[in-house]
């Protein structure tokens, strides 16, 4: 079931060179696999788990970053959560990794428009161009003081997660930036 | 702000992603040379650093980044990066530092 996931973004940041929407309430699995693993893992489980740190993977709804050497991060929607979490618990018996259901700790934000860009990178100091942060590459990092998972759909459109705990910092500063920039 | 290259990323990310932990390649004594070890020997194993002035071997984390501890040669004095590598490799050795200033 779907609940108020309780923050409220200021009707300022849903413009056209820059809307900022909260994403509906998703199921997040981090998945730790040995290297030598995964392949098989990958055979088994048939997820698309990608090869190269900063890479993605996206089957319908549902998208595999790779954050770490050996660290995924799978999110789909919420409705898929039991189905997953039952084939990782199942994965969990005959591999030596590491599944943690986190769908509940992050905010999702989708960034979009022709400022989207800017608004990313008043607080994270990445470098979005095309070039270095093409479109389908996720990262963790950094926004201000807020740890954050990047990720690009598109030219002009990001989705940015952090803990719950740290939304309201975030849209404080798009708020701010919107004032700015008005 | 500087830019760190970090060798399991393989590309240069922005020093806020960083934390740095300390010199590099200091080995722990196993449990064996442990229970030999003097107090003065331990403390000295615990707290006492180098302290290099120059080029200097020290970990860092990409914390907020792929969460991996790796290595790297920092000059002290100008805090300029020389070269970042994994944990699993051997110190660089001063020809191969050089050769990496040259690049
Ligand atoms: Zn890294």
């Amino acid at each position: 079931m779907l609940f108020d996931q309780g923050i409220d973004i200021p009707e300022a940041l849903s413009g056209d060179a820059l809307n900022i929407a909260l994403e509906p309430e998703k199921a997040r699995f981090n998945v730790r696999v040995k290297s030598k693993d995964v392949a098989a893992f990958k055979k088994a489980s048939g997820f698309k788990f990608p090869v190269k740190i900063g890479a993605t993977a996206k089957t319908g709804t549902q998208l595999i970053s790779k954050f770490g050497p050996d660290e995924w991060v799978i999110s789909d929607d919420a409705k898929s959560r039991e189905k997953i979490a039952k084939k990782l618990s199942k994965l969990a018996g005959q591999f030596v990794m590491s599944a943690t259901d986190i769908s509940h700790r992050n905010i999702a934000f989708n960034v979009s428009g022709r400022l989207a860009n800017e608004a990313v990178n008043i607080g994270c100091p990445l470098d979005l161009s095309l070039k270095s942060f093409p479109v389908g590459k996720a990262t963790r990092t950094i926004f201000e003081n807020a740890p954050i998972q990047l990720y690009r759909s598109g030219e002009d459109t990001f989705q940015i997660e952090c803990w719950r705990s740290f939304a309201p910092y975030m849209v404080d500063f798009w708020t701010a930036f919107s004032r700015d920039i008005a | 702000m500087l830019l760190i290259h970090c060798p399991h990323c393989n590309e240069e990310r922005p020093e806020l992603e960083f934390a740095y932990a300390g010199e590099a390649h200091i080995v722990r004594p196993n449990e064996a040379e442990q229970a030999e070890m003097s107090d003065a020997d331990w403390s000295k194993f615990m707290f006492i650093r180098d302290n290099i002035r120059g080029d200097h071997a020290e970990r860092w984390w990409h914390a907020h980044g792929c969460n991996m501890f790796f290595n790297a040669i920092r000059n002290t004095v100008t805090d300029k990066f020389t070269m970042t590598y994994k944990v699993c490799q051997k110190r660089p050795t001063e020809h191969q530092i050089k050769v990496a200033k040259n690049d």
